[in-house]
C-alpha cells in the first residue's frame, strides 16, 4: 500500500509539473499585451514600459517561469496587475464564496440526485422514472449560461421569489468574516436574518452549478439502485419478511452508495471547476469571477492561480479516490 | 435558544420571499441611491487608472481643481475659485477656495496640489499621459497656501481641458501608508484620501462598492437639503438582463451599459424612465492604411461610398447620429463637413475601378469585440453593402485584448476593425491626435495612418495658444482626416441611463465616459 501511496502521490507532482507549464506556456502565447492593457487605453509607450518592468514582465519568457516556479515554491502566486495585490490575497478573500457555492450546490446534489435516483429506480419504468431520466439529460445537456438566465428569469423577474445577483442585498452588511463564507459565518454570529438572506441569494447559482452533478449522481444512484434491488441477498430478506423502507433505505442503498460516493467525489473538482460561468452570470464574487475579470483584462497571473487551486482540488479528490479503492480492493494497486 | 428553535429561525428566515419591490435603500431619514453596471472598479487611486466606472467612484471620493459640467461641457471652478495664465500660456496660476478640506479634516491647500499633480507625474499611469509631455513634476509650486503655480515647458492648447480629471489626494494620509517607494499605490486600490462629496463606507471592488454622503462637504450640495442622500451604492451586475431585472423590482435606482433593446423595454416600463441625450462617443470602422487592399486610398473610399450608413441607425433603433465629422459634434471645433462619404454605388465603383479589383473578387476581414451584439450587426451590414460590389467580408470576433493585441502590428491588424473611441476632454487636440502617427500600437490607432502632412497640422494646433487660429487649423484638420478615409465614419451612440422615476438631479455632461454619471448631483426624491 506503501508503495501505492508514493507512486500516486509522484504521479501527482509530475502532473503538478505539467500544470503549471501548460498554464504559463497558455498564458504567454496569447497576442494580447497585458502591460497595455493595465497602463490605460490612452497610455503612452513608455507609460505601457513603466507598467512592464513593474510586473517582470519585460524579462525573457525562460526568465519569468523560472522566477514564476520560484516564486510558487515559496508559495507567492505573483501579483495582479487589474488588483495590484499579490494573488495570494486575492485567492484568500474569494475562495471562500467559492467553497461556499461548491459545498451548497454539492449538497443539492447529493440531496437531489440521491434522492431522485432511489425513487426512480424504486418507481421503475413509471412516470417519475421517465421524467428523472428526462431531468438527468436536461442537466447535462443544459449549457449552465442558459439555465441561469432562464432561471433568473423565472425566478427573480416573474415570480419575484429569488435574487438574482450578488450574495446579499446592498443594505445588508456582511458579517464579519470567521471563514470567510457569509452563510457560515453569520450563523457563527448568530445573524439568522443574515444567514438566511445569503442563504436565499445562493439557492439559484448553487442549484444551477448542481445542475450536471445532480444529473450525474441520479443516473448513477438509478442505476446501482437497480441492480442492488435485483440482487438475490435483497429477495431473500423481502422472502424473510423484512419492511420495504428497510430494505430500500438500508440494505439497498447502503450498498449503491459506494459508487455514487465516488461519483460525488469526481464531481467536486468538476463543480469548482464550472463556478467560471455561473460566478460570471449572477455575479458571485468568488475566485471564478475573479478569473474571468483577470482574462478578460490579460491579467494572466490571477488566472494562472486559480488554474492552480482548481487543478490541484481536482488532482487530491483523484488522489483520495484512488487511495480509497486501492485501500477497498488490493488488486488495483498493481494497476 | 434551543438548536431545534435555531434551525427554525433560519429556515423560516430563509423561505421568507425576496423583499417586495424597494423602492429605494434608507439611512435614518435620508436615502441611499443604488447605481448599476457591469463593470468594476479593482484600482480607486486616481493617479493609477480610469475607466468609466473607475471615474464615476473617483469623481465621488475626490476633488479636483475645476469640473466638467452642462452640455455643451463646460470647465467650471472646483478646488479652484478661478486662474489666470500668462501671455504664453505656459504659466498658469490657480486660486485655491479656503474652506476645502479632506474627509479627516486637513485642509485641501497648495501643497496638496503640488503633491497630488508630482504623484501623478511620477508615478508614470493613468491620467499622466495628459501632461507628461508638457510638466516636469517640478513644474509646480506652492506659492502660498491657497495658490498654486503651474509652468508648462512649453504651451499646450488644451491643458486646461484636462485639469479636471487631475484629483486632489491628501498628501500626509498617502506618506503615511506609503510602502517602500510605492508612492501610496497600494493604500489608494481601495482606500481614501478625498475631499470629494463621498467617503467610502464598504468597499467589495467587484461586487458592491457604498459611499457615504459627507454631511457638511465644503461644497454643499446641489439638491434641497431635504433630499440630500445618505450616500451612494455602486453595485456591479455584469449580465444587462439581471441589471433590467433588478431596476424593474426596485432593487436598484438607476442603471447604464444596456442594450438598445433594453434601453427601448424600459422605457415603455411604469415608474421607469430612459433618458437619451446625444453622445460623444464615435464609433468608426478603421481601415489598416498601411497593408492589405484597405492600404490603397482608393479602395477605402470605395467601401466608405458603399457602405449603407442608415442601416447603422436602424441597428441602433434609431437612437444614434450620423457622424458628420470625425470629431463628435459636442467637441470644441467640431465642423461640419462637406461632401462626407455617405451610400453612393455609382461613386463607389468609380472609386474601385482605380483599384486592382475593379471589379472586386477579394475578401476583408471584419473584426470586432467579441461579445458586442451591436458591432457584430455593424459587420453584417458592412457585409451587405459590399456585395455589390463583389467585396466579401469575413466578420470576425475577437476578444478585446486580442484584437488590441494584433491591431498594434500593421501586419496582423484586421483590414477593417469596429472601434468604439470615447475623449477623455472636450478639446479636439484629444480626437486629432488619434490620427496622427503617434497613434499606431494604440487602440484608436489600428488604422495605422501616418500622414505628414497631418501630423504637422496637428503639432501646429496643439502648440497654438489664440483659441481662434487654432479652431481654424483643426477645421483644416478634420477635413484632411475624411480626404485621407482611415475609416469608415459611423455614428456615435446616444448615451441612455435608465432610473426610478423618483430620482432627480441627474445632469447630463458628454465628456463624462460611456456610462459614467455625476453622483454628486443624482439623488431619490422624497416628494
Amino acid at each position: 500500500m506503501l508503495r501505492f501511496v508514493a507512486r500516486r502521490l509522484a504521479l501527482l507532482v509530475l502532473m503538478l509539473g505539467g500544470l503549471i507549464v501548460i498554464t504559463f506556456v497558455v498564458s504567454n502565447i496569447a497576442p494580447a499585451d497585458p502591460a497595455a492593457l493595465a497602463a490605460g487605453p490612452d497610455a503612452t509607450r513608455d507609460m505601457i514600459e513603466t507598467v512592464r518592468h513593474e510586473y517582470g514582465l519585460d524579462q525573457p519568457l525562460p526568465m519569468q517561469f523560472l522566477r514564476y516556479v520560484s516564486d510558487l515554491l515559496h508559495g507567492n502566486l505573483g501579483r495582479a496587475i487589474q488588483t495590484g495585490d499579490s494573488v495570494s490575497d486575492d485567492l484568500a478573500r474569494y475562495f471562500p464564496a467559492t467553497l461556499e457555492l461548491v459545498l451548497l450546490s454539492t449538497a443539492f446534489a447529493v440531496i437531489v440526485g440521491v434522492g431522485f435516483g432511489i425513487l426512480a429506480a424504486v418507481r421503475r419504468n413509471r412516470l417519475f422514472d421517465h421524467a428523472a431520466r428526462i431531468f438527468a439529460v436536461s442537466g447535462v445537456a443544459l449549457p449552465a449560461f442558459w439555465a441561469a438566465l432562464l432561471l433568473q428569469l423565472v425566478f427573480g423577474v416573474y415570480l419575484g421569489w429569488l435574487p438574482t445577483s450578488g450574495q446579499l442585498s446592498v443594505a445588508t452588511a456582511p458579517p464579519d468574516p470567521i471563514t470567510g463564507m457569509v452563510i457560515v459565518d453569520a450563523l457563527l454570529r448568530g445573524q439568522l436574518g443574515v444567514a438566511g438572506e445569503a442563504f436565499r441569494y445562493a439557492i439559484l447559482p448553487a442549484f444551477v452549478l448542481a445542475l450536471p452533478s445532480i444529473a450525474a449522481i441520479l443516473r448513477v444512484n438509478r442505476a446501482e439502485m437497480i441492480e442492488v434491488l435485483n440482487a438475490d441477498y435483497v429477495t431473500a430478506a423481502r422472502a424473510h419478511g423484512v419492511g420495504t423502507r428497510r430494505v430500500i433505505g438500508w440494505l439497498a442503498l447502503k450498498n449503491a452508495m459506494l459508487p455514487t460516493l465516488a461519483m460525488i467525489g469526481l464531481r467536486l473538482g468538476w463543480t469548482l471547476g464550472s463556478t467560471f460561468l455561473v460566478e460570471t452570470v449572477f455575479d458571485w464574487p468568488g475566485i471564478g469571477l475573479y478569473a474571468v475579470s483577470s482574462a478578460l483584462a490579460s491579467d494572466f497571473k490571477p488566472v494562472m492561480g486559480v488554474t492552480l487551486i482548481i487543478g490541484i482540488t481536482f488532482m487530491l479528490s483523484n488522489l483520495l479516490i484512488d487511495l480509497a479503492y486501492g485501500w477497498l480492493d488490493p488488486r488495483t494497486r498493481t494497476a | 435558544m434551543e438548536r431545534r428553535d435555531f434551525l427554525r429561525m433560519g429556515t423560516a428566515a430563509a423561505l421568507l420571499p425576496t423583499a417586495a419591490a424597494q423602492a429605494f435603500e434608507r439611512v435614518g431619514d435620508r436615502r441611499m441611491l443604488v447605481f448599476s453596471g457591469g463593470q468594476p472598479v479593482p484600482v480607486l487611486d486616481p493617479h493609477v487608472r480610469y475607466d468609466w466606472s473607475t471615474r464615476m467612484m473617483q469623481q465621488s471620493i475626490y476633488d479636483a481643481l475645476a469640473k466638467y459640467e452642462g452640455n455643451p461641457p463646460k470647465v467650471v471652478p472646483w478646488l479652484a475659485t478661478s486662474w489666470e495664465s500668462s501671455p504664453d500660456g505656459m504659466t498658469w496660476t490657480f486660486h485655491l477656495a479656503g474652506n476645502a478640506k479632506f474627509h479627516n479634516g486637513d485642509p485641501v491647500d497648495a501643497e496638496a496640489v503640488r503633491y497630488s499633480y508630482e504623484r501623478a507625474l511620477k508615478l508614470n499611469k493613468g491620467v499622466a499621459w495628459m501632461l507628461k509631455d508638457y510638466l516636469d513634476p517640478s513644474g509646480v509650486t506652492a506659492v502660498d497656501p491657497h495658490t498654486v503655480q503651474i509652468k508648462l515647458t512649453r504651451p499646450y492648447g488644451a491643458f486646461l481641458s484636462f485639469v479636471p480629471l487631475w484629483y486632489i489626494v491628501n498628501p500626509k494620509q498617502v506618506v503615511a501608508n506609503q510602502v517602500g517607494d510605492d508612492y501610496g499605490q497600494k493604500f489608494l486600490t481601495d482606500g481614501d484620501a478625498g475631499s470629494g462629496p463621498f467617503r467610502i463606507k464598504r468597499w467589495d471592488s467587484q461586487a458592491v462598492m457604498a459611499l457615504d454622503a459627507i454631511d457638511d462637504y465644503w461644497k454643499g450640495w446641489p439638491m434641497p437639503d431635504a433630499d440630500r442622500p445618505a450616500g451612494v451604492i455602486y453595485r456591479v451586475i455584469r449580465e444587462p438582463a439581471p441589471r433590467k431585472a433588478a431596476l424593474q423590482r426596485g432593487e436598484i435606482d438607476m442603471v447604464t451599459e444596456m442594450t438598445p433593446d433594453d434601453y427601448d423595454q424600459m422605457a415603455k416600463m411604469p415608474g421607469i424612465v430612459v433618458t437619451d441625450d446625444v453622445g460623444m462617443t464615435p464609433f468608426t470602422i478603421q481601415l489598416n492604411t498601411a497593408n492589405g487592399p484597405t492600404a490603397d486610398l482608393n479602395f477605402r473610399k470605395a467601401l466608405a461610398y458603399a457602405f449603407d450608413y442608415d442601416s447603422m441607425l436602424q441597428i441602433e433603433n434609431g437612437a444614434a447620429k450620423l457622424l458628420d465629422s470625425p470629431f463628435p459634434s459636442a467637441m470644441t471645433g467640431h465642423v461640419t463637413i462637406p461632401g462626407m462619404p455617405r451610400k453612393n454605388l455609382d461613386r463607389a465603383r468609380e472609386y474601385l475601378a482605380k483599384t486592382k479589383w475593379p471589379n472586386g473578387g477579394i475578401q476583408i476581414d471584419y473584426t470586432y469585440v467579441a461579445g458586442l451584439e451591436v458591432e457584430r450587426r455593424f459587420g453584417l451590414a458592412l457585409l451587405e453593402s459590399l456585395q455589390p460590389l463583389n467585396i466579401k467580408v469575413n466578420v470576425v470576433a475577437q476578444p478585446w485584448p486580442t484584437l488590441v493585441g494584433r491591431g498594434a502590428n500593421p501586419e496582423t491588424a484586421s483590414d477593417a476593425v469596429a472601434v468604439y473611441v470615447t475623449p477623455v476632454s472636450p478639446d479636439p487636440d484629444v480626437i486629432a491626435a488619434q490620427y496622427s502617427s503617434s497613434a499606431h500600437g494604440q487602440f484608436w490607432g489600428m488604422h495605422q495612418l501616418s500622414d505628414p502632412q497631418l501630423d504637422k497640422m496637428i503639432a501646429d494646433a496643439r502648440g497654438e495658444i489664440d483659441q481662434t487660429k487654432r479652431l481654424a487649423v483643426y477645421a483644416a484638420i478634420q477635413q484632411r482626416i475624411v480626404d485621407l478615409q482611415p475609416c469608415i465614419f459611423g455614428v456615435m451612440e446616444d448615451r441612455k441611463w435608465g432610473m426610478r422615476s423618483y430620482v432627480k438631479g441627474f445632469e447630463y455632461c458628454p465628456v463624462r465616459l460611456t456610462g459614467e454619471a455625476d453622483l454628486y448631483a443624482v439623488y431619490v426624491a422624497k416628494t
